[in-house]
């Protein structure tokens, strides 16, 4: 019935309200007393008071703040007798006057109190009872009030513990080593009541227990620190006693959740100097521990404590006669020797950690982390492990392993340097080998790393395989285009870090990449080949720039230039036009640039390439448009064709622009032919532009002749303002066959037309383009350039 | 008793002659109580006066004889009738006649042996006293005074500790050790429990301290047990391996020595008792017999020696296997 059940919770409470009234009463009690001098009685109301101790009711954290409560005014008793013993009021057999107390709990801890009292009394007693503490706690073997006891009696003694460098008074007794037996055995008293707790009570409470065990565990994990704060405890001492002590009992007590939290508790207490000099027996240790001790995380632990303490910079650093890495190693494939059932992930983590360790502690042993690699791959064998599923735990571990040499070296050369690296990577599924390969080719553009020589490519290339190429495991459905672009435009990027100074060289790098990426399919190749194709041009360039030093330089360049054409060729084979298109464009460029014998052959046939792609294989008319506007802008650049290749092109490209099909269209490449026969230059006129005036205007009447045609009023202003501003420039070069008579019947007429037009957004950025060409003729009328045509007459 | 006399009357008064310095303690009576006694050991001379006071001064006190006697003996509370004197010796002071005046006479009784301790138990009691008598034809005046008699022992010469492997088949298995088999009264018993196999669930052990006397013979013998103390040792279930301390103080509990069929009357034996209580507040025992002896004072110890009495412990090790560091969880 709810109301009257009270809740576990709410017992607790009451329970501990109570027992911490009873020792409120008691303790008003004992302290009258003392303060009336009567101690027998004083005495016999603090072992009342500590009777409340002997409770089986209560929580262990109930229990700690009723022993709390307790330990305070037992602290007050402490000084109090104390004190007394000071003024030379003694009481002889105190010690043996609280042990008539019948139960074990209060004479116990009324022990500790009055012994305590007579150590800094009389301090030849010390060692004595010292040992005699200890020794007689073993009365409680209940493991929570055991645990409490001991740990009254270690925080009692943390001030009269003997060590080395304390103020010697005459006749004290105890050295260093009483200290170090005195905690050694609290520890191990401490550790098996602790340890047996979990066999205390029903198995269904099982988790409670766990839980109540790990709240716990500072109780016993304090004698370790006790021990680190003894100056006497040096490395010696530790060597010889402490370490092995204290791992006698961790390994001896075969409980898992013990070892795990006292091998951690190992290290974080001790100083780092004294685990380097104990590493073969910490880690033997280590390999002796409860099968479901996670042990990884224990040497996991350890590692990165003294990878931390040897990268720190005013530490001494790992002292040199010291083979870390090897112990660590060695200890390492013992301790996973002997877990025969320890999952792979595990294993893969341990050695994250080893690599963490070398690249912390020996930067520039590449060895040792290709050793770690090495063993890691040997392991994998044992377990005839063949592939790890992405997502998998192993596959995580295995990624951050392979991860630590990219993100350390940042230098996919010395990625190249570790024999395994590739051995493990190939363990991955197509997935993570994927996500691996676009985050060390990220790394490598993060870092700019050149790629300098041929076989480097290959390797490289054939590591990120699944980024190039088709992979036999690959999953049947498509990648997601944004992210398929993406990785590709990474390999895209990549490429430009191909660079070796000899030339030669870089054209074998390019040569074998060319061979990979040309086996990627046709989703790839558009992304890998252009740059490829780039760089050959650039290549190119650089043999010209080194003329003088290689004289087969002509000869290399065209070779260059058939790989280049091949290339682009591959990219039309999957049937890409506008691509294709501008490589070749470009490649007429280079050609011309670099002038080697016979260019002008090359850049012909890249120009006609050109044009017969736009011829069969561009339809669309906007890309027509786009296309012959390229080529336009192209051939007026180049300068390497004499009149018999120039006139040809000349006319086709005019031929090419009246031929489209829409009417705008064909208007405003006509125009932009109209810069051929001005700008357009052959090796026949000596470098020298043509300036064909009469055929500019030609070009211009003609397209003003197609705008009149256009049927829609507002494209059709548009178009003759852009043909006005065709003819200003023209006018304004000093083509004579323009003339101001020209320009003032064109704008009249846009004039008259302009107001006719519906009001749009269109019409009026019609409109401003329109006044703004007024606007600078106006400008051009003021300044009127003494260079410059005259504008009289222009009716503005 | 002088109270129904008509004339003259005397009062006796008894004073021992180092009365100044001889040692009193405390003594429990029959009733319960604690009085202070002088104290006397086997051997000691028993000598002092006898002052007999008259009542009325000037007249004339008549007597048959005065006699003082020096007694040792045993009550048995179920027959109160009889006393049984293990000692009796008799000093005539006066003969027959008269005493004009207060008079004090002088008594020794040289080096009387005393074989026994001074005793009062549940059924029985032994006693020493002086009574002194002036015997007259009506009624004889006589005075009773007690004396306490401590027997002191030498150091056992034999003194082996008491050691013994007990338990109840597959369910528990205890090796306890007591450093002597005989203690004298002020003494400190260590020891310690190994406990060999443990399937039971302990709650927790305690030590008691039983006194058993033993009076009467034959078809009548009584036994009245005692416990005198009762210490717990051990809280909490221990598992194989642990070997669990005993010290205990006898300073505190009020013992006599052990005393063995004291002039074939009656009989104190102590005995040590380990009881284990489990889970079910089923007890498990083991009474072992000590012999309690009475050791001469000793002088005051020093601090240092006294935290060392106070702190010692049994180091021996269990005969059995060598307990190994780590316990086994053997409960279910």
């Amino acid at each position: 019935m709810p109301g009257t059940q009270t809740s576990p919770q709410d017992e607790q409470e009451k329970l501990l309200e109570e027992a911490v009234q009873a020792v409120k009463v008691q303790s008003f009690q004992m302290k009258r007393c003392l303060d009336k001098s009567k101690l027998m009685d004083a005495l016999k109301h603090a072992s009342n008071m500590l009777g409340e101790l002997r409770t089986s009711m209560l929580s262990p954290k109930s229990y700690y703040e009723l022993y709390m409560a307790i330990s305070d005014e037992l602290h007050y008793l402490e000084i109090f007798l104390t004190d007394e013993f000071a003024k030379g009021r003694k009481v002889t057999d105190l010690y043996e006057l609280v042990q008539y107390a019948g139960n074990i709990i209060p004479r116990l801890y009324l022990l500790i109190t009055v012994g305590v009292v007579y150590v800094r009394s009389f301090p030849q007693s010390r060692k004595e009872i010292l040992k005699d503490l200890v020794e007689m706690c073993r009365g409680v073997q209940h493991p929570l009030r055991g645990l409490f006891l001991r740990n009254y009696l270690l925080q009692c003694t943390r001030n009269i513990l003997p060590d080395d460098g304390e103020q010697l008074e005459e006749e004290m007794t105890g050295d260093i080593s009483d200290s170090v037996d005195f905690v050694l055995l609290n520890f191990a008293e401490m550790n098996k009541l602790w340890v047996r707790m979990q066999h205390q009570g029903h198995s269904r409470d099982r988790e409670k227990r766990e839980r109540e065990r790990q709240e716990l565990r500072i109780l016993v994990g304090t004698n370790l620190v006790r021990l680190s704060q003894l100056e006497g405890v040096n490395m010696d001492k530790y060597k010889e006693v402490v370490l092995s002590g204290i791992l006698e009992q961790v390994v001896n007590c075969r409980d898992p959740l013990s070892q795990e939290y006292l091998m951690e508790c190992i290290i974080q207490v001790f100083p780092d100097e004294f685990h380097l000099q104990t590493l073969n027996l910490f880690l033997r240790s280590c390999a002796d521990l409860h099968q479901n001790v996670n042990v990884k995380n224990i040497i996991i632990a350890l590692i990165d404590r003294l990878a931390l303490f040897a990268h720190r910079e005013d530490g001494p650093g790992i002292p040199a006669d010291l083979k870390l890495f090897d112990i660590f190693s060695q200890q390492v494939a013992t301790v996973i020797q002997s877990r025969q059932d320890m999952p792979a992930e595990d294993v893969v983590s341990l050695h994250v950690s080893l690599i963490n360790l070398a690249m912390k502690c020996y930067p520039d042993r590449v060895d040792y982390v290709d050793k770690v690699l090495e063993s890691t791959v040997e392991i994998f064998n044992k377990l005839n492990l063949e592939h790890v599923a992405a997502n998998s735990a192993v596959s995580k571990e295995l990624m951050r392993l392979l991860k630590i040499p990219v993100d350390s070296y940042n230098n996919i050369l010395t990625i190249l340097q570790l024999k395994h690296f590739h051995t493990l990577f190939q363990y991955f599924d197509y997935k993570s080998r994927k996500s691996m390969s676009c985050y060390m080719l990220s790394n490598t553009l993060d870092y700019g790393t050149e790629i300098v020589g041929q076989d480097q490519v290959e390797t490289i290339l054939n590591l990120v395989s699944t980024l190039i190429q088709n992979q036999p495991d690959q999953p049947a459905e498509d990648t997601d285009p944004e992210d398929f672009a993406e990785e590709q435009s990474l390999v895209g990027r990549f490429i430009h870090l191909l660079h070796s100074d000899d030339l030669d060289q870089q054209y074998l790098i390019l040569n074998t990449a060319r061979k990979h990426f040309g086996a990627g399919g046709n989703q790839r190749i558009r992304h890998t080949l252009p740059p490829l194709v780039f760089a050959a041009y650039q290549l190119a360039f650089r043999y010209k720039e080194n003329s003088t030093m290689d004289e087969m330089w002509e000869k290399k360049c065209q070779k260059i230039f058939s790989f280049a054409h091949q290339t682009i060729t591959a990219l039309i084979k999957a049937e890409l036009a506008e691509l294709p298109l501008r490589l070749f464009l470009q490649g007429a460029l280079a050609a011309g640039d670099i002038g080697f014998e016979n260019h002008e052959t090359m850049a012909y046939e890249f120009m006609s390439q050109a044009f017969s792609l736009y011829e069969d294989e561009i339809s669309d008319s906007k890309a027509q448009l786009a296309a012959i506007t390229l080529i336009i802008g192209t051939f007026e650049r180049t300068r390497c064709f004499g009149e018999e290749n120039h006139g040809p092109l000349r006319t086709q490209c005019a031929l090419a622009a009246s031929k489209l099909l829409k009417k705008p269209d064909q208007c405003r490449a006509v125009s932009t032919c109209a810069h051929l026969f001005w700008s357009g230059c052959s090796t026949d006129y000596n470098g020298e532009e043509m300036h064909d005036g009469k055929r500019v205007m030609e070009c211009l009447k003609k397209a003003l002749k197609i705008a009149n045609q256009c049927m829609d009023p507002s494209l059709q202003v548009q178009l003759f303002v852009e043909t006005l501003n065709r003819y200003i420039y023209f006018y304004q070069k000093g083509n004579e066959a323009v003339t101001v008579q020209v320009l003032n019947q064109l704008i009249q007429k846009i004039q008259e037309d302009l107001p006719n037009l519906e009001a749009s957004d269109e019409m009026e950025q019609i409109n401003r383009h329109f006044h703004n060409t007024l606007e600078h003729l106006r400008l051009q009328q003021e300044m009127a350039a003494a260079d410059g045509p005259g504008y009289e007459g222009l009716a503005l | 008793m002088s109270f129904f006399s008509f004339g003259q009357s005397a009062e006796i008064d008894v004073v021992l002659n180092d009365a100044e310095t001889r040692k009193k303690v405390e003594h429990k009576t029959e009733d319960g109580k604690k009085d202070k006694y002088f104290l006397f050991y086997d051997g000691e001379t028993v000598s002092g006066k006898v002052n007999v006071t008259l009542k009325s001064p000037g007249k004339r006190f008549e007597h048959q004889g005065i006699k003082v006697e020096f007694i040792g003996q045993i009550e048995l509370y179920y027959d109160r009738g009889n006393h049984h004197e293990f000692v009796s010796l008799v000093k005539d002071l006066a003969r027959p006649g008269e005493l004009t005046q207060s008079q004090t006479f002088d008594f020794e009784f040289t080096h009387v042996e005393k074989p026994y301790e001074s005793y009062t138990g549940q059924n029985v009691k032994l006693r020493y006293f002086l009574r002194t008598t002036i015997s007259r034809r009506m009624n004889d005046i006589s005075k009773e005074t007690d004396i306490v008699v401590h027997t002191l022992s030498t150091y056992p010469e034999l003194n082996s500790s008491i050691k013994m492997e007990v338990g109840i088949e597959d369910c528990l298995h205890i090796e306890f050790e007591y450093n002597k088999s005989k203690y004298h009264i002020k003494d400190v018993i260590v020891g310690k429990i190994y406990f060999l196999l443990v399937r039971i669930k302990i709650k927790h052990m305690e030590i008691g301290i039983i006194k058993r006397e033993t009076t009467g013979t034959g078809p009548n013998v009584y036994h009245e047990n005692d416990t005198i103390a009762k210490y717990e040792i051990m809280d909490g279930a221990p598992v194989r391996g642990e070997s669990i301390p005993i010290r205990l103080f006898l300073a505190g509990y009020e013992m006599t020595p052990t005393m063995r069929d004291i002039n074939k009357k009656f009989s104190v034996r102590y005995y040590l008792n380990l009881v284990l209580i489990d889970d079910e507040e089923r007890r498990y025992f083991k009474q072992q017999e000590i012999t309690l002896w009475r050791k001469g004072d000793v002088v005051r110890k020093s601090m240092s020696h006294q935290a060392s009495i106070a702190s010692q412990r049994f180091e021996g090790l269990p005969s059995g296997e060598k307990p190994s560091a780590q316990a086994q969880e053997d409960s279910n």
